[in-house]
């Protein structure tokens, strides 16, 4: 049988027409939340949620609550407390370095006290595309409506803010709160995608169209435009050549992630007509304003 | 106390006055028991050496500086609560010294739009000759047209309502005829001006010149 021939046959599988779904419902959040993650240097977010998750995990077991939902929980408290980090420009990126020590070592201790073997807690949280339940494509629904919802009604004050603080501040925009809404965002949604995609497939569903559109878009709208864009053809091209080829989804859709983001880091510098150009053409002074 | 948008157009700017206005920078006492009045419409001249508190004492007025004791007022009013620092926000306009590059890319034209005026910034930007820059980003700008970018953004924040321009260093990259014209519009605006400069011109402008030695503040015209 052709390889195309076997995608064929996998797609009339339900589980198969789930992933496929879950991943290009994912295309149209996921990569977004990856634009607020390169906007506000917060690469290391990814292992500390997974720790604080896992914090949220150990305390959801010892209490007897629902270990999920107190990992999710405890992921939108840590985002709501490193906000006030944010005011110094490597505020950020250092407290996720902090949060990541505190989570994980409070999270031993707590699974320490509750008796819970660790490698149990640790497989709450790797999901697989593969094993997408009707609820967790609900989950990446919410997320692929909200979170672009948010960047088009919101969209001056964001590219003020991921710019700039200051600018944004002496602007008008809400700084404090605005960073509040990212962080909480950021962390639910990278916890929620890894317990959905596992912990691999976040990198490649955020940040990795998201570095490319960094190089490829002019503004922060281009930009987004391009991070769904590089999010939807990769994911939809990496997934079929899984299948094309029995490959793992994880694996292949970070390469080919991987392999777009490279490749626009490859790209020479767009070209503009040069400002010498401009600044030549504006002298002599205009007339002054009166 | 009534929080209603700043009324400066006609009115000719907002009043400022600082008492005992202290700053620091962590453990260093960068600002020292400031006492500034300005009348509203009043154009100032803030100069001194390099590190002597002048910066340190715009961004303390505009909020970006929080390690700051004694009292600020702007048009009378302080800056108790949430609401009252966005008022301030829009009461004052701001040219940064050195405009930030950014870490994600901004268009020029979102730069101006921000000013709360955007077609007035737009003509302002006409104007200053680099109105036709608008759809670039700001990191792809020449230090002279940034400079000129935040100037037409501050005619901007004048007609949205601002009553008082804070400008830190606003000719510093710009060329002499460059210079005589940023002068003549900052000049011009119906608002309070505090502009810290090096510039001759400039401060020849004003109505006071006043100098920062040490982070503390005296008349010198």
């Amino acid at each position: 049988m052709s390889a195309w021939g076997q995608v064929g046959d996998l797609l009339q599988l339900v589980p198969v027409q789930r992933a496929g779904f879950g991943l290009l419902l994912a295309a149209f959040g996921l990569p977004v939340v990856g634009v607020v993650i390169v906007g506000l240097d917060i690469m290391p977010v990814r292992f500390a949620m997974m720790h604080v998750a896992l914090l949220g995990i150990a305390v959801g077991q010892l209490v007897g609550l629902d270990p999920v939902v107190c990992a999710l929980v405890a992921c939108a408290l840590a985002g709501a407390g490193v906000a006030p980090l944010a005011r110094t420009a490597d505020g950020l990126s250092g407290a996720m370095g902090l949060l990541m020590s505190l989570a994980i070592a409070a999270a031993l201790l707590m699974l320490a006290l509750s008796g819970v073997n660790a490698n149990g807690a640790f497989a709450l949280l790797w999901g697989s595309i593969l094993a997408v339940r009707p609820a967790d494509l609900v989950v990446l629904g919410v997320l692929a409506v909200a979170v672009p919802g948010l960047f088009v009604w919101r969209r001056r004050e964001l590219a003020l803010l991921l710019h700039d603080r200051e600018l944004a501040w002496c602007s008008g925009v809400a700084v404090q709160r605005l960073t509040v809404v990212l962080l909480v965002l950021v962390a639910v949604s990278v916890a929620g995608a890894i317990r959905l995609t596992g912990a691999l497939l976040v990198d490649a569903l955020t940040l990795l169209p998201a570095l490319a559109a960094r190089r490829l878009g002019r503004s922060l709208v281009s930009i987004t435009l391009w991070a769904v864009g590089i999010g939807v053809v990769v994911n939809v091209t990496g997934f079929l050549i899984s299948l094309a080829w029995d490959l793992p989804p994880g694996p292949v859709l970070v390469l080919a992630a991987g392999a777009v983001a490279l490749a626009a880091h490859l790209i020479p510098e767009r070209r503009t007509s040069s400002w010498r150009t401009s600044a030549s053409s504006s002298a002599p002074s205009p007339p002054p304003l009166h | 106390m009534s929080l209603e948008a700043p009324q400066a157009g006609g009115a000719g700017g907002l009043d400022v006055r600082l008492r005992g206005v202290m700053c620091r920078h962590g453990r260093l006492e960068a600002v020292s028991g400031v006492h500034l009045e300005v009348a509203a419409g009043e154009r100032v001249a803030l100069t001194g050496t390099n590190g002597s508190g002048k910066t340190t004492l715009l961004r303390a007025v505009l909020g970006l500086h929080r390690q700051v004791e004694g009292e600020i007022l702007v048009g009378g009013r302080g800056t108790r609560s949430a609401a009252e620092w966005a008022w301030r926000r829009r009461a004052c306009g701001w040219i940064p010294q050195r405009p930030a590059a950014g870490r994600f890319p901004l268009l020029a034209g979102e730069l101006l739009a921000s000013s709360g005026a955007p077609e007035a910034a737009a003509e302002a930007a006409e104007r200053l000759g680099v109105g036709d820059l608008a759809d670039r980003p700001v990191d792809g700008l020449s230090g002279g047209q940034l400079q000129r970018m935040h100037l037409a953004r501050a005619v901007g924040c004048v007609a949205a309502g601002a009553g008082v321009l804070l400008a830190d260093e606003p000719t510093a990259a710009l060329d002499f005829a460059g210079q005589e014209e940023a002068a003549e519009v900052l000049t011009s605006l119906p608002v309070t001006l505090i502009v810290v400069t090096h510039d001759r011109a400039m401060a020849a402008r004003c109505d006071r010149t006043l100098e920062m030695a040490a982070g503390r503040l005296r008349e010198v015209a």
